[in-house]
């Protein structure tokens, strides 16, 4: 018996955290949400893990303090020291407050951008990828449940639909894969 | 679900469904564009060209077709470069900060006022480049390995934290900008019938798909990079005040420029966000969105951080008397009462003054008032930067050097040209993108919206 | 008889060797390729391989294509043997003198590669050496000339009248010996300034010789036929007397602006700052004067009086000394007391000099020298100058007997009689009467191109000549060029119209010869190291008796009176300025661009006038970009003047001064380059107004003071360009100090000098307790580890006495020529962008200070406002400033790129190259020394103005210094090419750097002393000395840059001690 995958479309995302609640407790396996907005507190009830991107970003961005100072103490201090107004371009720690200001700069530079990237490759949001939303309402006003038979065996994909007819949900489609 | 006070104004007026709210923002992109879009940049465009000829005929015959002299080395391009990112400071601060402090009512004019950021902060780095006196050499500025052997920037140089500092924010703002605009291309790409659009919008879109995990990510992105923002807002200002705290000049060499300088720029770039947005709101149809409350909390931010300015002037008085250092005090009575009176007066009346009225809460509701304001309080923010300049430097340590300045065509050419240049790609920006935080907006409609809220009053009363 | 030597060129050939036979037909060995490759029409008949035609391709290919990327080449013909004395790269100093009627100097002309690029003093030999620091004295005007050898608009040969090309000297020397035998009969006249030459007066008599009827009339542009003539009545000598400033314990000056324009002003202006030291003998100066002159500013006691009232000063100041009041005026008696009291206290060692050209006022002048005994000390009548011979009255006999038709022929050399006769209207009528004018000007000038024939002269620097200054000194001029064009020296046209063929070079060395004493032995020595010196010195034998005053003092009182006389409400003084002089240098861009020293206006005259007559005539006060001046009609009689109104502080109410030499080529002559620009309204006209028709013959001498004229407004304003707008020093007590004789001498350097300190929290002065009386000195405060300067290799720096510096500025036009400083024009230093690297600011005293704001308790505003005023009678101050290479130096700290940063002797140093141009240094410079070039000065644009534009001009750049483009800032560079010649010239001969042997050009150009350069590291340096002097100070001390040019405190010989400085 072939495949199948079931989108449950729902008009409102609490609703569609009730349908998604009840499948989970029913035991069955909730293969992704689609929906417009993000739905607050759906990661727990379909197992979606915490992002580490915060982390990422800060790795990225103590590469970019590390390299400011590094940067600048070799141009500035060692590669070619110069008489500056007086300033002292004996040592790092000496001319240390002048360069407080480019060092928080390039931090922050190398965060943002370090994290952003990152984040757009994670996602797979480059230019000229494909979108991989079933259903193009699902950037509109619909909220969308996917499950997949695939995953669930023992679940009839008749079993998981009247289950979710027993939720306020808008409509249900079934597709073969 | 969690609710908010009935109490609280509702953000979002009228009965709407998310699909309105599609409808509202995407409908205009998809149609003809109404026609005050059309007249607005047809002036905005012909200033704009205006001002780019300026800037060839300065580029190509030097520095001297503006007013300056050997006293007075900056004037209109360093006031206008100023200026410009603190304009750019709003948009910043309401995106990154008002999400740190979980302002909803952000959420309708962040993206706009994101936008105005862009292109303010564009405008600002025009002038530190033309204002080069060979801008064809300008890229030494970066500390490029080169052939003239070990030779390196100077790190010692406020310039040159300023390189940095724009630099960073200039790319900064524009990613945090994009990654909140991605999902909304995709709702465009979803919406739209045209072939072409689709087409332009689903390479815009990235190919958003808005499944969990990606809202997850989404998220967390955006508070991260909210959160390095807001000290990077904070770190830009600073750095170009201490373009001047950092100098020996009498009326330059003050410690409270940051702060002052910081609340300053917030103070300007509100005022630029209410300029933009009333009008915006009336030829987009946005009332709905962007309501008297949005206007009403912008006016609050504008009495406070005009107050702080008015603060910042008093102190800096204060401290050129209480110092005893003769030059200092003469730089400030000569403000005052010297050659450039009449600018420190406009300043003063418009950025310590005028602002006050705010206090009625008639008047901070009053969109055609707001919009009055909003003009005053940005013609003082540039005369605060005109005075800081020109009036320190004519006038500083010895009298056989004191000088005036005087403006030439020129001068004003390019700065109404970086205005013309600014309103284009503005209008460009309401026309073709998104102008409100689609996403955002539809996760509070059930929350702050008209409708909604007294719908939930009713229950409650049950 | 033919030669039986036979040569062979190989064995071979002497055995007959049949292969060298075969060799001898064809000069090459075996025959190349290319022969038939190139020869052949078609190369496949060729027995070239392919491989060889492929070589040539490649070869040709590459060829053409190397010759293509060629970047285009000037070409410079390399020297085929190199004269032993020309090393490129390396300057030759030659000795020679600048004389051009008005001014006298021995000077330095510097050559590099053969082309003068500078002029300096004479620092070993000539009258205007200071002996004392071994500096020649010299002014704006002498070290600027070296430009106007360069100048396009130069004559290239000699020209007839009418015709618009030049043609060749046989021509012309056919066409004037034609003219000159039609002339026989009639007066032949040579017309010429004093002539000061013994060769070029033989020159002249071997011309009478052949020409009988010739006479030689003199004549001086500024007359100073009054002096001479009272000499002549009073001493029976007509003569120019030599005055000695160094013996002058107390000078009174009525009017004569001896440090800027009266006299000879190189030799006075070193003599008077020998005595302005406050550690020695200093004098005290007297000036009386109506306009605020530099002698006035430099002055003592100075006392404002109307011109009308000069006249009767003299006569005052005679009856003080006399003892016999008979005709003088009680206000002036007062006004001349002190003046007289401090005469009489120093007989014998004072002078008494006056600006007049009157002979009476002259008479009394030499009555009250005498009677005080200065003749013998001060003041030599026995070794009398040979200066100032001309004779008005002759002269205007002349322009009669022009008119009268009497003239039949008329030789014009060294002056513009066109231009600069009172009366030049009548002259150009006589001129036409006149059948053969020849004229010897370099130019096509206001009387040249009137004449019937232009001889073009030799620029001075391209020709030899000899002087005798004084009796005793005699000095030598050599060219230090090949003349640039085909000019011929007027003298050489004499001799040749005289029938003798030798060259003057020759002529002179004769006369040279002819008169060297027998004693003296081998002329060619004398003559080599007379060359090699350029002056000569022969001792002087003192007159037998001392001639005794024989002047009538009656006739000269009531001389003096008659010049005074119908005074009206106004009174014009026709005066010259320090830049432009009489006007024969009106044509030199460098002089134009030169500020006057009190009112720093370029490129105009104007109307001085005193602040309160223009508040009363309602014009304007405060003159500036967009602050034109209020022009005005001076009229006297039937002549007028339109000119804008400049506010001078200090000049006489009731008087209004005019400079002199301005409005030259008012008819489109071609006077040369920078006399006349395009103006505001795009209209091409001369600079300035001619004021000449403005003095008139009183008494046999011309009389520059007029005592009744109007002045009225024309109702319309004038853009003038200046160089300083603020009038006064605003009480700013660590940007310029001065003080008393008294205070000085008291010894409390805290009462003149006060130290900048800083309370700090230790025990400083020992007195048990922490408090606000513990202080340091702010020059110990840092804020961070510092470099070290002190006592690590060199430290340059300059010191700048105040006392030393009259305000000359020839150091800023020194500066201009050794460092290639743009010429920007008028309407660019009207907008204040004057690139000049040394500027001399100029400070007005003003009533109002903080002291008396503080007694009067006035408030800080009003106090400010008050001290904008200069007062009515004020005292000036001038103060050099250039970049004062601060060891913390603002300007470094800022810019992004390290452009400008410090070098480890102590110099900011300014890499053009590396400069983007933000300006941000400019705006962080206390001192405002920065200059940015916002146009691309060396442009067709400004051709007009700046010498470094045209092929000709650019040959007086200085090769050792960058000539700055478009979009850079630049800046005193403390001379850096000269420090660094002067290191390796030591390091050759393996010495230390010496005190003294590198001068930059500022200093070498100041004869007074006032500027002193050296290494402060050097502990037995004159300028480390004058550092580590009581009277030592840095500007802005107390923001703490460090400095590395220091000034010293002005001290005025006044009683009164001054107001301490807190």
């Amino acid at each position: 018996m072939a495949n199948k995958v079931i989108y449950a479309v729902y008009e409102d995302p609490e609703q569609l955290k009730d349908g998604a609640r009840k499948l989970v407790s029913n035991g069955i396996k909730v293969k992704d949400t689609w929906s417009p907005f993000p739905i607050h507190g759906i990661d727990p009830i379909i197992g979606v893990k915490r992002t580490r991107l915060a982390i990422a970003a800060f790795m990225y961005g103590i590469t970019g303090t590390c390299l400011a100072l590094l940067g600048m103490w070799y141009m500035n201090i060692f590669d070619w020291p110069m008489n500056i107004g007086g300033k002292p371009s004996q040592a790092l720690y000496k001319n240390l407050p002048a360069f407080i200001p480019v060092t928080f700069e390039f931090t922050v530079l190398c965060a943002a951008h370090g994290m952003s990237i990152t984040y757009l490759i994670r996602n797979k949001t480059l230019p000229g990828m494909p979108a991989r939303n079933p259903d193009p309402r699902s950037t509109d006003d619909k909220f969308i449940i996917e499950v997949r038979t695939g995953d669930n065996h023992g679940h009839s994909a008749e079993a998981i639909t009247s289950l979710l007819r027993q939720t306020p949900v808008f409509e249900i489609n079934e597709r073969q894969y | 679900m969690h609710s908010e006070a009935a109490i609280r104004e509702p953000l979002i007026l009228g009965h709407k469904t998310y699909h309105d709210i599609t409808q509202d923002i995407v409908g205009p992109i998809e149609n003809k564009a109404p026609r005050g879009w059309y007249v607005l940049i047809t002036i905005a465009g012909l200033i704009a060209l205006y001002g780019v000829g300026c800037i060839t005929y300065l580029l190509s015959k030097g520095i001297g077709t503006w007013g300056l002299n050997k006293s007075v080395d900056w004037a209109w391009d360093i006031t206008n470069f100023v200026w410009w990112v603190g304009i750019g400071h709003a948009g910043t601060l309401i995106s990154a900060v008002l999400l740190l402090f979980r302002q909803k009512w952000r959420m309708a004019i962040n993206r706009s006022a994101e936008a105005m950021t862009i292109f303010a902060v564009i405008m600002a780095g025009t002038f530190p480049l033309i204002h080069m006196g060979r801008l064809w050499v300008g890229y030494w500025v970066f500390p490029l390995p080169n052939q003239f052997g070990s030779l390196w920037t100077n790190f010692n140089s406020p310039l040159l934290w300023d390189v940095f500092a724009i630099s960073t924010y200039f790319s900064v703002s524009l990613v945090f900008w994009y990654i909140g605009l991605i999902p909304d291309f995709a709702t465009i790409r979803d919406k739209v019938t045209k072939p072409g659009m689709k087409k332009v919008y689903s390479i815009l879109s990235f190919g958003w798909s808005g499944n969990a995990k990606a809202w997850t990510r989404f998220e967390e992105v955006s508070l991260v990079l909210a959160g390095v923002a807001t000290p990077l807002v904070f770190s830009v200002h600073s750095v170009v005040s201490f373009d001047f705290a950092t100098s020996v000049i009498p009326g330059w060499h003050t410690t409270i420029f940051p702060p002052y300088f910081v609340s300053g720029a917030v103070f300007s770039g509100f005022a630029m966000v209410q300029t933009l947005l009333l009008v915006m709101r009336k030829v987009m149809k946005l009332e709905s969105y962007i309501t008297v409350k949005h206007v009403e909390y912008m006016n609050i931010v504008i009495i406070v951080t005009g107050s702080i300015v008015g603060v910042a002037y008093i102190t800096e008085l204060f401290i050129s008397w209480y110092s005893g250092v003769e030059y200092e005090s003469y730089a400030f009575i000569n403000r005052a009462t010297g050659k450039y009176w009449w600018a420190y007066w406009a300043m003063m009346t418009c950025n310590v003054i005028s602002p006050q009225v705010f206090w009625f809460r008639s008047l901070r509701r009053n969109f055609a008032f707001t919009f009055f304001m909003s003009i005053i309080v940005n013609i003082g923010m540039w005369f605060e930067r005109f005075v800081i300049i020109v009036t320190s430097l004519h006038r500083d340590y010895l009298p056989s050097s004191w000088n005036m300045f005087h403006p030439t065509w020129m001068d004003v050419g390019t700065f109404l040209g970086t205005i013309g240049i600014f309103f284009t790609l503005y209008l460009l920006f309401a026309r073709y993108f998104p102008v409100l935080a689609l996403n955002e907006v539809k996760s509070i409609l059930k929350v702050s919206g008209e409708s909604y809220k007294k719908e939930a009053a009713k229950h409650h009363h049950h | 008889m033919s030669s039986t030597k036979r040569y062979w060129k190989d064995l071979g050939e002497l055995d007959q060797h049949p292969e060298s036979i075969k060799g001898r037909e064809n000069e090459f060995p075996q025959d190349l390729a290319i022969d038939q490759v190139l020869g052949n029409s078609s190369i496949t008949g060729a027995s070239t391989g392919r491989r060889d035609f492929l070589k040539f391709l490649g070869f040709g290919l590459g060829a053409a294509t190397l010759a293509a990327c060629e970047t285009p080449v000037i070409k410079s013909i390399p020297y085929v043997n190199k004269p032993e004395d020309i090393t490129p790269g390396v300057a030759n100093w030659y000795a020679s003198t600048f004389y051009d009627g008005d001014d006298f100097a021995s000077i330095l002309v510097k050559t590099r590669e053969g082309r003068p690029i500078h002029v300096k003093g004479n620092p070993r030999f000539g009258i205007n050496r200071n002996p004392t620091l071994a500096k020649g004295s010299i002014n704006a005007r002498m070290n600027s000339s070296v430009l106007s050898l360069y100048d396009s608009a130069r004559l290239t040969g000699p020209k007839a009248k009418g015709s618009d090309t030049v043609t060749d000297w046989a021509e012309a020397d056919k066409a004037i010996a034609a003219g000159l035998a039609s002339a026989a009969g009639k007066r032949i006249v040579v017309l010429t300034n004093t002539i000061i030459s013994p060769s070029t007066r033989t020159a002249v008599e071997a011309f009478k010789a052949k020409y009988p009827t010739t006479e030689h009339v003199q004549y001086d542009t500024i007359s100073y036929s009054g002096v001479t003539n009272a000499n002549l009545k009073s001493f029976g000598k007509r003569v120019f007397p030599n005055y000695d400033f160094t013996k002058a314990d107390v000078i009174v000056s009525v009017d004569a602006d001896f440090l800027s324009s009266w006299g000879s002003t190189s030799e006075y202006t070193w003599q008077y700052a020998t005595r302005r030291n406050p550690d020695q003998a200093m004098n005290k100066h007297f000036q009386l004067e109506a306009r605020m002159s530099l002698s006035g500013a430099n002055a003592d006691v100075r006392v404002p009086l109307k011109v009308s009232e000069l006249p009767k000063a003299v006569v005052a100041l005679h009856a003080h000394i006399s003892g016999n009041s008979a005709g003088a005026d009680a206000e002036l008696m007062k006004a001349t007391a002190s003046a007289a009291k401090a005469l009489m206290a120093a007989k014998g060692r004072s002078l008494v000099i006056s600006g007049s050209n009157n002979e009476g006022v002259q008479v009394l002048v030499n009555s009250i020298n005498s009677i005080l005994g200065n003749y013998g000390s001060t003041i030599d009548l026995d070794g009398h100058t040979w200066f100032k011979q001309g004779d008005d009255a002759a002269v205007a006999q002349l322009v009669k007997d022009m008119n009268a038709g009497s003239i039949g022929a008329l030789f014009i050399a060294g002056v513009n009689p066109a231009y600069s006769l009172p009366n030049a209207a009548e002259f150009k009528a006589g001129l036409e009467k006149v059948a053969l004018s020849v004229s010897f000007s370099g130019y096509a000038d206001e009387t040249a191109s009137l004449c019937s024939w232009i001889c073009p002269d030799h620029h001075y620097l391209e020709s030899w000549n000899d002087f005798h200054p004084k009796v005793g000194q005699y000095a030598l001029a050599q060219p230090a060029i090949r003349p640039l064009f085909n000019t011929r020296q007027w003298q050489e046209s004499f001799l040749a119209w005289s029938g003798s063929t030798s060259s003057y070079y020759d002529h002179i060395r004769s006369v040279w010869q002819a008169n060297q004493a027998p004693e003296m032995g081998l002329f060619e020595d004398n003559w080599n190291m007379a060359v090699h010196n350029g002056v000569v010195t022969m001792p002087v034998t003192p007159a037998a008796t001392a001639s005794a005053f024989a002047g009538d003092v009656a006739a000269a009182t009531a001389a003096a009176a008659k010049a005074s006389a119908n005074a009206g409400e106004f009174e014009l003084a026709l005066y010259t300025t320090e830049a432009i002089g009489s006007g024969q240098h009106a044509n030199n861009p460098w002089l134009q661009e030169m500020p006057d020293p009190l009112t720093k206006i370029t490129w105009d005259n104007y109307v001085c006038m005193s602040p309160a007559d223009v508040e009363k005539l309602g014009l304007n006060m405060y003159l500036g970009e967009k602050a034109p001046a209020s022009l005005v009609t001076v009229k006297a009689g039937d002549k007028e003047i339109t000119l804008p109104v400049v506010p001078v502080p200090g000049q006489k109410s009731g008087t209004v001064a005019i400079a002199l030499g301005y409005g030259r080529g008012e008819n489109g002559e071609k006077v040369g380059k920078a006399a006349c620009v395009t103006d505001h309204n795009g209209e091409f006209k001369p600079v300035g107004k001619n004021a000449y028709p403005f003095a008139a013959l009183l008494d046999g001498a011309v009389n520059y003071d007029v005592v009744n004229v109007t002045v009225t407004s024309a109702g319309a304003t004038f853009p003038v360009a200046i160089t300083q707008t603020h009038l006064t020093d605003m009480d700013r007590h660590s940007v310029v100090k001065e003080t008393s004789i008294a205070t000085y001498k008291s010894g409390d350097k805290r009462a003149y000098n006060h130290p900048h300190e800083l309370a700090v929290h230790e025990d400083v002065n020992g007195d048990g307790v922490i408090n606000a009386l513990d202080k340091k000195p702010v020059a110990e405060f840092d804020l961070w580890e510092e470099h070290p300067v002190e006592g690590v290799g060199h430290r340059w720096g300059l010191s700048i006495d105040l006392n030393g510096c009259i305000g000359c500025g020839a150091c800023i036009t020194a500066c201009n020529s050794e460092n290639n400083i743009s010429v920007v024009g008028k309407d660019e230093v009207r907008r204040s962008r004057e690139m000049h690297w040394l500027r001399l600011d100029r400070y007005y005293s003003s009533d109002m200070t903080k002291e008396r704001a503080k007694e009067e308790g006035l408030g800080k505003i009003d106090m400010y406002l008050e001290m904008e005023v200069p007062s009515e009678t004020p005292t000036v101050m001038f103060m050099p400033v250039m970049c004062q290479h601060c060891n913390h130096a603002p300007c470094e700290t800022v810019c992004p790129v390290a452009a400008t940063t410090h070098s480890n002797e102590g110099l900011n140093q300014m890499a053009y190259n590396r400069c983007i141009g933000t300006r941000y240094c400019a705006n962080n410079c206390p001192y405002k020394v920065r200059r940015f070039n916002w146009f691309n000065y060396v442009t067709s644009d400004f051709a007009e103005v700046n010498p470094a534009w045209d092929d000709l001009g650019r040959m007086v750049l200085n090769p050792d210094v960058t000539v700055r483009g478009r979009g850079v800032i630049e800046k005193c560079s403390m001379c850096v090419q000269s420090i660094q010649a002067g290191k390796l010239a030591a390091k050759k001969a393996g010495v230390p750097v010496e005190d003294g042997a590198i001068e930059t050009a500022c200093s070498a150009a100041c004869g007074t002393g006032a500027i002193v350069f050296g290494d402060l590291n050097d502990k037995k340096s004159k300028v480390r000395g004058l550092a580590d002097s009581d009277r030592s100070y840095h500007m802005l001390e107390e923001i703490g840059v460090k400095p590395n040019v220091n000034y010293l405190v002005k001290v005025r010989n006044t009683d009164e001690a001054a107001a301490p400085h807190a």
